[in-house]
């Protein structure tokens, strides 16, 4: 039974492995096509991604609207799960409802949705556009993620502030949001891997200034070739690299 | 149902760490068995390789006369109560009742029949169509309980479960755990770190310290004659007499001491003078705090009856009556 | 005004930024959608005599009644596939692997998350096909002679689907698993349950909240994305997303996009309606 179980477990690793271990091995392969025998290694497909400046704009235009968009989210939700956690107000279930509500709708719809706004209104797609998009989907996240964190422990702590006199604003920034440290970090960053690997709204919201996941996009079209493997490695080996810093740092020092 | 427990030289590591060491107890059929120490002292380890669920390293546990050490739990004649009662909260008080019934193969209306019965025993039949969810922690504790009753095991065992309750409905579970356990006859094994709790339900007292059995005897032995000053410490205040007052040696390894009840203003053996510093009411008696005039570090607790109060700061003679000699700690 | 009511319209002024975000960006774009779908696109121009024509069309025209069918057949395969999958891999991490190595566990079986999505699906392209690492294998192997097709058919959707929601249920059942104190499999086991009625009886409803929680976010996302049928899938069936995406490219037919987005919508809330009493969303 013991050995059954450690077989499955590896044999459901391999699946889960398989596109990725390919992915990055004919990263390095030589020849034009990422397929088999491999004849690398080579970084020349490095060299050439990291040379196109179309993908180096994508690339910064991804992280700005990532940032921005995940810092208003953030906001926005922090305030809304402090306002809705503290009192209960009449309706306060039909607006966390609401606020919640975008988690679950297809990316396309709100894509969609927004495009038809901004036709009308004339506003050009662009990539503010397609940050007004991902505050509508990481919104949501950072609000349930918060609202869950903030409990009576918190609500004491700020009564206690309000009682020694601290104004809201105070007791937001000086009790309030060190206490859920934790819980603001990580809707961050969740967000921002959100945003950063969203393609559909940032697809059909953006023309010329467009985002890495939309660049890879138009790059497949032109078939398969290792540079595309090579931008797939990059970007894998950066999110690695930010999650085991935010594992070491930030998550394990909660944990104690 | 009921069976005697035979515990010879137990022992189980975890490990390094050693929870048991050479744990030999035995407990008659239809005895209130309470395990009892500070946690961490391994009796809720003893529990679970009495219920089958660790295996010790070493040693046997005889249930009704048979060698159960290597039997699994599902096939053993015991049940446990959990600590945190592990009702299934998807299924229905009598579902839950009858849970093991079911697993024996009987039928719904025979096994329904019987979990009505027990839910009725421990005063729950009104509620038997509820989940669990909807219940208060002392009726989530009685439900567990007619849930390891239903399959009529010869021993129960009975892991903290008054931990999660408050004082006043902790006495009164085990009032009705003691005459429940009457009724059933069944050899019941329950472990607590309370020991008044113990000392109210107890017909026979472990006392358990580092993974060994200080003492096992009746609650009056186990608190009026314990064998080690560990176990008197743990039963109730202790006040430890210097060996010049009581005039004889106590023996290597070993000390005098009393109970604050034996400690008063008459007695066989002086104390000599001591001051009297602090003292609080206690309904039945003066719980009084006492310094001693000749050795300033040494101190008394004694409880005097009504009325027999001196004045704050007065110095008088004290006395002690029938001390005990206990094996010091090691 | 008492001082319960001050409290409440201050705290009430907190969450309005974030409700007015969330309707102007999110509630009017989605009424404003449902207004048009109810229009009609002649030859260029938007017609706005209002009827359900769309609807009809929908429900009517096989090309399009087809790909609702062919996306709840792939949502359908690819939830149930990947509950069947990440089950037991949730389970064996929560009880045989040792606890300090659970959380390394379960960061390697969630790792491809971190790939970009669109990546995934062209990395799944290259595995599955005709000369890719799959079949080549498999022919080297001597399993196959030659290889067969896989990639643009529905197979290499769904394979494309269930990868990447394995690690999601994986994720949803582990964290329900072991938050199961381990006094419910004891207390089954002591009453005289088999290893399979522990499973069938206490273990399996138990973990019910985080099957249904992992399967609803499974179904949503499934049903929505547009990428993964897109790379994988091919043109030979198309998906819902796929015939919406058809409706703005090719003929910029906003009102029927719509139309095919609120049908959507409608079976995402039905699909929700059907798990609400298993969800905690609010806890996800």
């Amino acid at each position: 039974m013991r050995t059954l179980g450690w077989l499955y477990m590896a044999a459901i690793f391999v699946f889960i492995f398989l596109p990725v271990v390919v992915l990055v091995l004919f990263s390095f392969q030589d020849s034009r096509l990422p397929v088999p025998p491999f004849d690398g290694p080579t970084l020349k497909w490095y060299a050439q991604v990291l040379a196109d400046r179309g993908m180096m704009e994508a690339l910064r235009n991804s992280l700005v609207v990532a940032v921005v968009s995940s810092a208003v989210a953030l906001l926005l939700g922090f305030f809304a799960a402090q306002g809705l956690a503290r009192v209960r107000l009449p309706g306060s279930a039909l607006m966390r409802g609401l606020l919640i509500a975008p988690m679950t709708v297809s990316y396309l719809i709100i894509a969609l949705g927004l495009l038809t706004v901004f036709n009308n209104l004339g506003f050009r797609p662009s990539l503010w556009a397609t940050g007004i998009g991902h505050v509508v989907i990481s919104l949501p996240l950072c609000f349930a993620i918060l609202f869950a964190a903030m409990g009576d422990h918190q609500k004491n702590a700020e009564r206690a502030a309000r009682d020694l006199g601290a104004s809201d604003l105070q007791v937001l920034f000086l009790v309030t949001a060190p206490m859920l440290k934790p819980a603001l970090l990580a809707a961050f960053f969740l967000s921002v891997t959100f945003s950063w690997d969203e393609f559909i709204i940032a697809f059909l919201l953006t023309r010329f200034d467009v985002t890495l996941p939309v660049e890879i996009w138009s790059m497949l079209r032109s078939g398969l070739s290792p540079a595309t493997n090579a931008i797939g490695s990059l970007v894998f080996l950066v999110s690695i690299v930010i999650l085991i810093l935010l594992e070491l740092t930030v998550f394990r020092k909660s944990k104690t | 149902m009921t069976a005697n427990v035979s515990l010879q030289a137990l022992s189980h590591n975890f490990g390094e760490f050693q929870a048991l060491d050479d744990i030999n107890l035995e407990f008659a059929a239809g005895e209130f068995v309470v395990l009892l120490g500070p946690s961490g002292c391994g009796k809720s380890t003893l529990l679970f390789i009495l219920g089958g669920f660790l295996t010790p390293t070493e040693g046997q546990v005889w249930i009704g006369g048979q060698d159960m050490s290597r039997v699994a739990a599902k096939d053993r004649p015991t049940t446990t109560m959990f600590q945190d009662y592990a009702l299934f909260p998807h299924m229905t008080l009598r579902d839950n009742v009858g849970f093991g019934l079911r697993m024996r193969g009987q039928g719904k209306a025979k096994r329904n029949a019987k979990a009505d019965e027990m839910l009725d025993l421990v005063g729950l039949l009104d509620k038997a169509g509820r989940k669990p969810h909807e219940l208060s922690g002392g009726q989530r504790q009685r439900v567990a309980l007619a849930r390891a009753l239903a399959v009529e095991p010869e021993v129960l065992l009975l892991d903290e479960p008054l931990g999660a309750l408050d004082l006043k409905l902790r006495r009164q579970m085990q009032e009705e755990l003691k005459i429940i356990q009457r009724k059933v006859g069944t050899t019941f094994v329950h472990v607590t770190h309370d020991q008044e709790e113990a000392m109210a339900i107890a017909d026979r007292i472990a006392v358990m310290n580092a993974g060994k059995v200080e003492h096992a005897g009746s609650p009056e032995e186990v608190y009026l004659r314990p064998k080690t000053l560990f176990s008197a410490n743990f039963m109730g205040d202790l006040n430890i007499l210097p060996e010049a007052q009581v005039g004889r040696a106590a023996g290597a390894g070993m000390v005098y001491a009393a109970r604050p009840e034996n400690i008063g203003l008459a007695g066989e053996i002086s104390l000599g003078d001591a001051r009297l510093t602090e003292a609080s009411f206690f309904g039945t008696y003066h719980r009084c705090h006492f310094q001693s005039v000749e050795q300033g570090g040494q101190t008394y607790i004694a409880h005097l009856p009504i009325g027999a109060l001196p004045q704050q700061g007065e110095a008088l003679p004290l006395f002690a009556s029938s001390p005990m000699t206990l094996k010091a700690d090691v | 005004m008492t001082m319960e009511q001050q409290e409440r319209r201050r705290s009430f002024s907190f969450a309005v930024p974030a409700l007015i975000w969330t309707c102007a960006f999110f509630v009017v774009p989605f009424l404003v959608m449902l207004v048009l779908s109810l229009a009609h696109l002649e030859g260029r121009q938007i017609v706005q005599d209002y009827d359900l024509g769309n609807y009809v069309k929908i429900f009517t025209e096989p090309s399009l009644f087809k790909g609702i069918m062919v996306s709840l057949e792939i949502t359908i395969t690819v939830t149930i596939l990947s509950v069947l999958l990440a089950w037991p891999l949730a389970w064996i991490i929560a009880t045989q692997v040792p606890e300090r190595y659970q959380r390394l566990a379960i960061m390697l079986a969630v790792l491809p998350f971190w790939t970009s999505y669109v990546v995934r699906s062209y990395a799944w392209a290259l595995v599955l096909g005709q000369n890719g690492v799959l079949m080549q294998g498999l022919i080297a192997i001597g399993i196959l002679d030659e290889p067969v097709q896989i990639m643009a058919t529905r197979a290499a959707t769904v394979i494309g689907f269930v990868h990447f929601f394995v690690m999601l249920l994986t994720l949803t059942i582990y964290s329900n698993l072991i938050q199961l104190s381990p006094n419910y499999a004891r207390a089954a086991a002591d009453l005289g349950a088999s290893g399979w009625n522990t499973f069938r009886l206490v273990i399996l409803p138990l973990t019910l909240p985080g099957i249904m929680t992992g399967a609803f976010l499974t179904f949503v996302l499934c049903i929505g994305d547009y990428i993964t049928p897109q790379i994988l899938g091919g043109n030979n069936e198309l998906s819902m997303p796929q015939l919406i995406m058809l409706q703005l490219g090719r003929r910029g037919d906003f009102p029927m996009a719509s139309a095919l987005s609120v049908v959507l919508m409608v079976i995402v809330t039905l699909a929700y309606a059907a798990s609400a009493r298993w969800l905690k969303m609010e806890r996800v």
